[in-house]
């Protein structure tokens, strides 16, 4: 039977018939049976054969009948391939395909095409009319040899012969019915399909055992009955394959309900096609027949096994509607499906490839269909049953709980408030967790917010960044570099009392280092911070060290060709101003201005050595004049100049001082240090200009120097530097110069009440000098004899207006220094015995002379005593429309004179002492009397004014109780 | 290194740092690094009605180059020793 002795001429034919059926119409069929009943199929089939298909009968052959002449290898139709039935079969092959014809218009109507007339169907425009034509044969033979009818879908080329392809279960029972059926010749329309349900039905029960990927199971009449039925509307319903959920990632999928719409059609029709087939066959099939009983009768609790099972998955699967947005076809239902379930059901999967797809047909899906369908059946039942159980529990309980017992009205009404509260309480805890959940969620969502920018940096990024940063912060001298947070950090910690010595210097074996400023109290995360940047700090010097090195191998390059350039980042922040350092003053620092000062200044030195020659001898007072050049005083701006050089050694001589070498450095180190420092302190004290002659200039230079405010500020940071006889030279040259001292000659401008730029300004000046006289010179005082205080205060007479100078708080408060002084000694005097204080004892004659100055000076500010008071004076300088104690800060600006006037009590005669209370009696008695009736508002204020008083009083040795007003 | 330094002295206290913008910002000091970048906290912005959009800004960082002022607390800054500061440091740059 075979020519050339090939053995499998059904080759050719099913080859033939592939080609026509997917190049020509294969949609209806083929591709169907590639991709088809399940979401995969994309319906695009049904658009590409809508024109075209006219000349399809003629092309291929279906005009007409078509012989088997040209087919050479067999000249019988192919079908027959049952190796024992196979003549007869080529026998039978004409006449059967006349005989089929009725069965077609059976499954075009089972097809519930209502468009397809039965005209229609037998004329060859229908698209089974070709499949009908071309496969005539083979369906004849289908309800004998189903599994033989090769699928074009195959996967896997169909060998006729080979036993392993037989399906063994579809092929004999349902055939057995079909071809008994069938040999009667005449069948209804009915019949037919009841047959052909009813295998399909049995088929689908027993397949459920079966591998998915075996479809050639299934016959062509099932084939037929599936493909209108669940065919058509899919292809409605199916979108093309790339815009389907499935072929989109999970996640997207989720989301498509149009998805879930179209699963509704599909399970609609498989529960009508499904209920159909139970009703038909529900003798031959009992099982399903009570799962359709029970679908019917939901209260029903029936025991069966598979029924539990069908609840149980329904649970499953109404637990994880709950659960997904998703609710029939998340890829996690099908997973949590019976793996049986899942496994014979092709659509449970998601994204199949094509190959799977069209291996399982389109018939594998319809039948298998059914366990789901099932499931999803009770859905609804089983949650409604559910709710309505609640529902109800939770009314008898109410109920119970309401009306339940022999409870009394009060009972009641209190059981109520008891619920009434409980609910209050439930509520508001739940209000609360909600808050809190909120609060928390909105942190929570904060912090994802800003955790975006996570690990944006690597560690090795971030400290690439930390290594420029610290490179820039590096220097040779640490604490130079960071001077003023340094030495701030260190007023401050002095300050509050912390002693700490350590500078606050990361330092590197080559003096190198980091300033870290004043120290941060507290925050844990400080030391590790500070280790990690010590060893990053240690590697960066040693990695600059690393460069310098070669640097200077890069340099022994130079002429070489390329290019060797250094690392950018290292010139960072540029210094945008290049002051010309290479300037021939001494003192580069003020190399702007020194070439205006240059000349003016070797004079001065000039001047200040021919004064060290004279020496002491202008303190005495016997200045020979002869010798001194008279010189215009400095001017302000030359005095600038020299304060500033005097600035910059002084900060020499501190920075000196804090690098005193330790003893075990040796005494060389140490001379050597002395030698220096002497250098220094010599070159300050020629620049303070001590030494110059007092008739040189007016104002003389010193006093010069101390006009500016920085210059008055200098005093007391020179002074700690001086030897002592230095310091009592320039409390000398100050008392013989006092008047010349800005302060004291712009002091008038201090007693009035009128704000002005320059009275704040002469104030400020006169609070700077006061303090810095106090600071610096006036503790010399402290330890003078007796015999100098005699002649500074002589000298004071001497030079200048003592009347004035004592209306000026500096001079107000050195008298009082002078006389305070003389008072110790005095006391010294009384309480130490002859015998022990022998040599302090004071000379007789100085004891004297000093009664002779103090005498002089009380007669000289006896007459203005009350001037003395800069709130008279200021009472008197607004012209009495101040009176007196109606001065603000009265009081504060009095004490000084209060004191210096009990100064003057102490040291005077009775008959001065006489007059000093006549003087100060009525402003005494105005004082007393304002405090008593009370026109004083604030009681500090009294205190103050009282206290004064008293100061004076007692040094007469009164009190102001005494007095009565 | 001078102004640096300085400011390190400063952190945690209250200043003013007034931007080539005209924008003037007051806030405590956070920190400040070499290129006198400023880190501000709790920071008010001068005439809030001309800079709506800065009401809602609570810290800032200002990129040293767009400074034009630092207002400095007084009671917070040693004036002389800063003055020795500068002097050092021009004595320091007069060397070099």
């Amino acid at each position: 039977m075979s020519y050339f002795g090939f053995d499998n001429p059904i080759d050719l034919e099913s080859e033939k018939r592939k080609f026509l059926e997917s190049g020509g119409q294969g949609s209806r069929e083929d591709i169907a049976v590639y991709t088809w009943g399940e979401q995969g199929y994309d319906g695009l089939g049904d658009e590409l054969h809508e024109g075209g298909d006219e000349l399809n009968d003629e092309t291929f052959g279906g005009v007409g009948e078509v012989g088997k002449d040209f087919d050479f290898s067999h000249t019988v139709l192919p079908s027959d391939d049952l190796p024992q039935a196979a003549p007869s079969r080529a026998q039978q092959a004409r006449p059967q395909v006349y005989e089929q014809p009725p069965s077609q218009p059976v499954q075009s109507s089972a097809a519930s095409r209502p468009t397809h007339s039965l005209e229609s169907v037998w004329d060859d425009k229908s698209p089974f009319s070709v499949l009908g034509r071309m496969n005539g044969a083979s369906r004849s033979t289908e309800p004998h040899h189903p599994s033989h009818t090769p699928s074009p879908s195959q996967s896997f080329k169909f060998s006729p012969f080979s036993a392993t392809s037989n399906e063994p279960l579809p092929a004999g029972q349902p055939l057995g019915g079909i071809s008994s059926g069938l040999s009667k010749g005449a069948y209804t329309l009915e019949e037919v399909e009841a047959e052909m349900r009813a295998q399909a039905a049995l088929q689908h029960q027993q397949q459920q055992q079966q591998q998915i990927a075996q479809p050639t199971s299934l016959t062509h009449t099932q084939m037929r009955a599936q493909i209108p039925r669940q065919g058509t509307p899919q292809h409605a319903a199916s979108p093309p394959p790339r815009m389907h959920p499935h072929s989109q990632s999970p996640r997207f999928h989720q989301q498509q309900q149009q998805h879930q719409i179209h699963l509704m059609h599909v399970q609609q029709q498989q529960q009508e096609r499904q209920l159909l087939d139970l009703a038909r066959h529900r003798e031959r099939q009992k099982l399903l027949q009570e799962q359709q009983l029970l679908q019917q009768q939901q209260q029903q609790q029936i025991m069966e096994q598979l029924r539990l099972e069908e609840i149980e998955r329904a649970r499953q699967i109404r637990l994880q509607q709950m659960q997904s947005a998703n609710h029939m076809h998340s890829p996690l239902l099908h997973q949590r499906q019976s793996p049986a379930l899942s496994e014979r059901h092709p659509r449970s999967v998601g994204r199949q490839s094509p190959a799977i797809m069209g291996g399982v047909g389109a018939l594998g899906g319809a039948p298998l269909e059914v366990p789901l369908q099932q499931s999803l059946a009770y859905m609804p039942h089983d949650i409604q049953l559910q709710q309505r159980l609640l529902a109800e529990m939770a009314q008898a309980e109410f109920l119970n709980s309401m009306q339940g017992g022999p409870q009394s009205e009060r009972e009641i009404r209190e059981e109520r408030e008891l619920q009434e509260m409980l609910r209050a309480e439930a509520m508001r805890k739940i209000m609360e967790a909600e808050r809190s959940d909120q609060k928390r969620r909105r942190k929570q969502g904060k912090i994802q917010h800003m955790s975006r920018y996570n690990d944006l940096m690597t560690q090795s990024d971030k400290d690439f960044i930390t290594r420029i940063q610290v490179s820039q912060l590096v220097t040779q001298d640490p604490y130079a570099d960071d001077f003023y947070a340094q030495v701030y950090g260190a007023i401050i910690r002095s300050r509050m009392g912390i002693q700490t010595q350590d500078d606050r210097i990361l330092k590197f074996g080559s003096g190198a280092g980091v300033g870290l400023g004043p120290g941060q109290k507290g925050s844990g995360r400080r030391p590790s911070a500070m280790q990690r940047m010590e060893a990053q700090v240690e590697r960066i010097v040693n990695n600059a060290k690393m460069r310098e090195k070669e640097k200077i191998s890069l340099n022994s390059l130079q002429g070489a060709l390329g290019k060797t350039s250094g690392r950018s980042y290292k010139a960072a922040p540029r210094q945008l101003l290049q002051v010309d350092a290479s300037s021939p003053s001494p003192s580069p620092a003020h190399a702007h201005i020194s070439k205006v000062d240059e000349e003016p200044r070797k004079d001065g030195m000039s001047a200040a050595h021919e004064a060290a020659k004279i020496g002491h001898q202008a303190l005495g007072g016997a200045a020979n004049s002869e010798g001194v050049i008279a010189k215009d005083p400095l001017k302000h701006r030359e005095a600038l100049m020299i304060l500033e050089r005097l600035y910059d050694l002084v900060l020499d001589i501190e920075q000196l001082r804090r690098d005193q070498p330790l003893p075990e450095d040796g005494f060389e180190a140490q001379d050597a240090w002395e030698v220096e420092l002497d250098a220094r302190v010599q070159q300050l004290l020629t620049g303070l200009r001590l030494h110059v002659y007092l008739e040189t200039s007016v104002p003389h230079p010193f006093i010069s120097l101390l006009m500016p405010i920085k210059g008055k500020r200098l005093l007391p940071r020179v002074v700690r530097h001086l030897p002592s006889e230095r310091i009592l030279t320039m409390l000398t040259l100050i008392i013989a110069c006092f008047h010349q001292v800005d302060v004291v000659v712009n002091s008038p401008k201090l007693d009035t009440l009128e704000e002005s730029k320059e009275r704040a300004e002469v104030e400020q000046h006169s609070e700077v000098f006061l303090s810095s006289l106090v600071q610096s010179v006036l503790p010399a005082i402290g330890k003078l004899d007796l015999s100098m205080l005699t002649g500074l205060l002589g000298m004071l007479f001497k030079h200048n207006d003592v009347a004035a100078v004592a209306r000026t708080p500096p001079g107000i408060a050195l008298l009082t220094m002078f006389l305070s002084r003389v008072q110790n000694i005095k006391e010294a005097i009384a309480s130490v015995p002859m015998t022990t204080a022998e040599p302090e004892l004071p000379d007789p004659i100085d004891e004297r002379r000093w009664q002779e100055v103090f005498d002089e000076l009380f007669n000289v500010l006896a007459p203005g005593l009350l001037l003395l008071f800069p709130s008279i004076r200021i009472s008197k300088n607004s012209g009495g429309s101040v009176p007196y104690g109606k001065v603000p800060g009265t009081d504060d600006m009095d004490q000084p004179i209060w004191q210096f006037l009990a100064a003057m009590a102490v040291h005077s005669s009775m008959e001065q002492q006489q007059y000093l209370v006549t003087a100060l009696r009525e402003l005494v008695l105005e004082n007393v009397s304002s405090v008593r009736r009370g026109f004083l508002a604030s009681e500090e204020e009294r205190e103050k004014r009282m206290g004064n008083v008293d100061i004076f009083m007692r040094a007469l040795g009164l009190d102001s109780s005494q007095i009565a007003v | 290194m001078l102004i640096f330094s300085v400011f390190k002295t400063l952190t945690d206290q209250k200043v003013t740092v007034e931007l080539k913008n005209d924008l003037s910002i007051t806030g405590v000091l956070k920190s400040v690094d070499q290129f006198l970048n400023i880190r501000l906290d709790k920071i008010e912005v001068f005439d809030e009605a001309r800079h709506p959009h800065m009401m809602a800004v609570k810290n800032c960082f200002i990129r040293g180059s767009v400074v034009r002022y630092v207002q400095l607390p007084a009671e917070h800054v040693d004036t002389q020793l800063l003055e020795d500061a500068t002097r050092r440091e021009a004595a320091a740059q007069g060397k070099r």
